[in-house]
């Protein structure tokens, strides 16, 4: 772990200026989104700014009653829920195969699904909007999800293979002289080996696919297929104009459980971010 | 309980030749051990028994039934590895239940079986831990355990005692026998310490370089190296390997002069004398040098002498003692030595 | 998921050699194992990058408004390489991107090389991540409503003296750029750190404290020895942020919607306004071919070359 002991020359008081100063940086627009959440209407735009707002939950009713809020979040979760799992069930066995078999090609499809992450959303965005628009499934949660599983599975693959190549291969032997088929050695000893390796790429995927917006935009336009961030985007009530304290309180519950996972997997998170080429 | 044959195996990953030409014939109920220098093909002749590599050339039999096509987990062996090779995520139970599970031993005989095998291994009280929680040598009873459990067989143990300090290594050295005859299972153990060999082996296979160097008793294989390189291999220390000429009945290198040999003659030879057969001398002796070293270990003291610039490896007398850089001749034991060709390293005498 | 595919009608029995069913499995099935675990999940990419890109292939080569195609040949790459908004989208994208990242890295490196060793770090950690786990749209949107519409940034300048009278931003090109740029350095750079300083902490010590042995100052210890070292690592980090960076869509539709005078415009902006917005959606598939011949450039000369050093 890192030395408390002064090393020569570095002095603590630049570091704690310098981290301190970020800490400040990262921190007091998140306050000030907390205060534009908790506001009344008539205090968001005015000729002055108001930096100390009277305290209001019109934002929270306003959510709550005049927004299907509870439909939105519904939509949210099963298209994000059902995208990690679609990812799951089929990065696992590639990324097993990528990282346990020997074969032609192999490293060619393993580059391949990572430049899948290269591509651009606006460059596929169109024929994906034909595609869907063709199969009926505008405007449906089963297309966002198929769409944040399609965007995720690169990065799923590469992390869970990142996980599985640590695991020694001994165990696969045993496991196999024990009279296990290769499938039942990937259930019974690699998934559970690698189990926060799983866990890290579905937060990291879930994050991914909360924070899509492009696709999103396109494939949800009725409140049928809203998400958060689209209800978030639609938040501009016609005549009211954009609906701010509403957004920002939004923002903040959605922010919630996220950072709450992401602070019990931190351990992992640094090679989750780069899908395993660094080891955290 | 299985006899396996092994005819003509080899293995090559492209260019790379790993094991060449291999015949071996294992009897039911023996203990074979590969014995050899690492990188020498010993693993991967265990691993094609056990058939985790397939042979790219030859066949393996067990039974009389070629093995080649079967999968690893279908030809009844149970492997012990150096790492242990413990599910981590089961317990000690759930892991010597796995093989048993895998095979649809039924439910009510699964924990008889279990419980057995642990006590066999002095293991009962730790069935409920995860791997994690146990020591070196506990993780490795519990991994010969989880290989005993349902009585495969073949045993195929590779370098299962390298990861133990050295008196752990010891016990677990006559557990492994102990258990070995008690369940009379056909078993092939791999290791490149050549004290496990001698001490555990019925045969020894020596292997270098991908090929096998010499197959036998330990005996055969410590009295009659066929080789340079088995009589290197062997030994503790090992054989001093003198080279030189054979000239007039007598072998000759810097320093060293040994008359009375009737082989070679004329020939470039290696000469082969093991330290135990080195005496010091007074007087006249085979070789002339000077004291490099001195190690008393109690109960006896190994002696190095340098003579040109060849160190000599003496077990000498626990009371001999010497000061660095002295004068020093030590004679051979006449009968005990061995000749073998420069070129080949093939065995003359 | 069970193994029902590869496992045998018999029974292997336990105990019993005699019993034994021994399965033989052809080398052929052995051979083709390894494709079928990976053919779904490449079948399934090959659905969202192949299908698109060869319906935008074939697309980009018609005229296409709301009837039927029309196929005009290559006039919409004609008219793409004259059109001065599709280069200026280029050019946005490129200095934007280019401006951003670099702030990005560099206070992401300082920030690592300062927190890594400190006793406090998993606090650092937590504390800078905080913005990234905001969803971008409503950072977008919090940071459109403080700067453009309640003028926040411009009054606090007023307060304390440095302007007088509001701050154009919204009008300023450049005003608009830092706008995008800032709202990304702030959410993002937590990304760039959280690597670097597990970059750093994976790094062997030893190595460190010979070099101060040999009488090494931190910061040459620093620049000479921990930021070679971390070289692979900070080729992949800024690889993925600089994928994320140069796609960059939410905030220039929220923020700028590509203003003024089009100078916040990105290439995928400009993609999703040439077809969402205009319905011109040959010429926008002329523009996505474009982007994705040199998004396969890219990805074979630059990524594959760091991906591959960094997992040595």
């Amino acid at each position: 772990m890192a030395s408390v002991r002064r090393k020569k020359g570095e002095n603590l008081l630049v570091r704690y200026l310098i981290l301190g100063g970020w800490a400040l940086f990262c921190l007091v627009p998140v306050l000030w989104f907390l205060s534009i959440g908790l506001r009344p209407r008539t205090e968001i735009i005015t000729p002055q700014p108001i930096y100390w707002p009277t305290f209001s939950l019109d934002a929270w009713h306003m959510i709550w009653e005049d927004w299907p809020m509870w439909q939105y979040l519904r939509n949210s979760v099963l298209a994000i829920l059902g995208s990690v799992l679609i990812d799951l069930v089929l990065a696992i066995p590639a990324a097993y195969a990528l990282a346990r078999y020997e074969f032609r090609g192999r490293d060619d499809i393993a580059f391949y699904i990572l430049s899948t992450r290269m591509m651009a959303p606006a460059i596929v965005a169109i024929p994906i909007f034909f595609l869907f628009r063709n199969l009926g499934l505008l405007d449906t949660i089963w297309a966002l999800m198929l769409v944040y599983a399609a965007i995720n599975l690169s990065f799923v693959t590469w992390i869970i293979r990142s996980y599985m190549l640590d695991i020694p291969k001994e165990l696969e032997d045993a496991a196999r002289t024990d009279g296990a088929s290769d499938l039942r050695i990937l259930w019974e000893i690699i998934i559970p080996a690698i189990l926060p390796g799983i866990i890290t790429a579905a937060v990291i995927a879930m994050i991914f696919a909360i924070n899509e917006f492009l696709f999103t935009l396109l494939i949800a336009s009725t409140p049928d297929a809203y998400t958060m961030s689209m209800a978030l985007a639609n938040f501009t009530g016609g005549s009211d104009g954009v609906i701010y304290n509403a957004i920002a309180l939004v923002a903040f519950l959605a922010f919630l459980p996220v950072f709450l996972v992401v602070v019990a997997i931190q351990k992992h998170l640094s090679r989750g971010l780069t899908m395993g080429a660094v080891k955290g | 309980m299985a006899r396996i044959e092994l005819q003509n195996v080899e293995k090559r990953w492209g260019a790379v030749v790993g094991v060449r030409d291999v015949d071996l014939d294992i009897a039911d109920e023996e203990l074979v051990v590969f014995l050899g220098p690492s990188g020498c093909g010993k693993t991967t002749t265990m691993r094609m028994i056990a058939g985790l590599e397939d042979p790219s050339e030859g066949e393996i039999r067990m039974d009389g039934e070629v093995m080649n096509e079967v999968d690893a987990r279908d030809r009844d062996v149970a492997m012990v590895f150096q790492g242990y090779a413990l599910y981590p995520n089961m317990t000690i139970y759930e892991n010597i239940r796995f093989p048993l599970r895998m095979r649809d031993v039924p439910k009510a005989d699964q924990d008889r079986l279990i419980r057995e095998a642990a006590a066999m291994v002095e293991l009962e009280d730790y069935l409920d831990r995860k791997p994690g929680a146990l020591s070196g040598g506990q993780r490795q009873r519990a991994a010969l355990a989880r290989a005993i459990v349902r009585k495969p067989q073949v045993f195929l143990m590779d370098e299962p005692l390298s990861n133990l300090d050295a008196k752990l290594r010891q016990a677990m050295r006559v557990q492994i026998k102990h258990l070995q005859r008690q369940l009379r299972i056909t078993t092939v153990y791999v290791t490149h310490d050549q004290i496990e060999a001698m001490t555990l082996a019925d045969r020894i296979v020596v292997m270098a370089g991908g090929s096998i160097q010499q197959i036998g008793t330990p005996d055969q294989i410590y009295r009659d190296p066929a080789n340079t390189f088995v009589a290197g291999f062997i030994g503790s220390p090992p054989m001093n390997l003198i080279e030189g000429r054979v000239e007039g009945g007598t072998f000759s290198a810097p320093g060293i002069s040994v008359p009375g040999l009737s082989h070679a003659e004329g020939r470039a030879v290696t000469l082969g004398v093991r330290p135990e057969d080195c005496h010091v001398a007074e007087g006249a002796a085979h070789l002339t040098g000077h004291v490099y070293g001195i190690e008393p270990t109690g109960d006896m003291t190994y002696l190095t002498v340098k003579a040109g610039d060849k160190l000599i490896e003496v077990k000498a007398d626990r009371d001999f003692r010497a000061d660095l850089d002295t004068p020093q001749g030590v004679t051979f034991d006449m009968d005990r030595l061995y000749l073998f060709a420069g070129e080949s390293g093939e065995r003359i005498r | 998921m069970t193994d029902t595919p590869l496992r045998d009608v018999g029974p292997a029995a336990a105990a019993g050699p005699a019993s034994q069913i021994r399965r033989r499995r052809s080398r052929r099935m052995k051979a083709l194992f390894p494709y079928l675990l990976v053919a779904p999940a490449v079948i399934y990419l090959l659905g969202i990058t192949l299908y698109p890109g060869i319906y935008a292939i074939i697309q980009s080569f018609h005229a296409v408004k709301f009837g039927p195609w029309q196929p005009v040949g290559f006039d919409n790459y004609v008219r793409l390489m004259g059109d001065y908004q599709f280069w200026g989208a280029l050019w946005n994208t490129f200095v934007i991107g280019s401006i951003s990242l670099t702030l990005q890295c560099v206070l992401a490196l300082i920030l690592a090389f300062y927190a890594y060793r400190d006793p406090w770090v998993q606090g650092w950690r937590i504390v800078f991540l905080v913005p990234m786990l905001f969803m971008p749209s409503a950072v977008a949107f919090i940071y459109k409503l403080s700067f453009l519409d309640a003028r926040v940034f411009s009054d606090l300048l007023q307060r304390i003296g440095l302007i007088d009278g509001n701050l154009a931003i919204q009008s300023s090109v450049w005003g608009s750029r830092a706008l995008l740029i800032l709202a990304d350095v702030w959410q993002w750079t937590p990304f760039l750190f959280i690597i670097f300083v597990a970059a750093l902490q994976g790094q062997d010590e030893e190595v460190e404290e010979a070099a101060r042995l040999d009488g090494a100052s931190w910061f040459s210890i620093f620049w000479n020895i921990s930021l070679p070292l971390m070289k692979p690592v900070i080729a992949v980090a800024l690889i993925l942020r600089g994928i994320d960076i140069t796609t960059m869509f939410t905030n220039v539709f929220i923020i700028t919607k590509g203003g003024p005078a089009f100078g916040t415009e990105t290439i995928s902006y400009f993609i999703y306004r040439t077809g969402f917005k205009f319905f011109n959606f040959g010429y926008a598939s002329a523009a996505s071919v474009v982007m994705l011949i040199l998004t396969i450039i890219i990805a074979q000369v630059v990524v594959k070359r760091a991906f591959v050093s960094a997992r040595n």
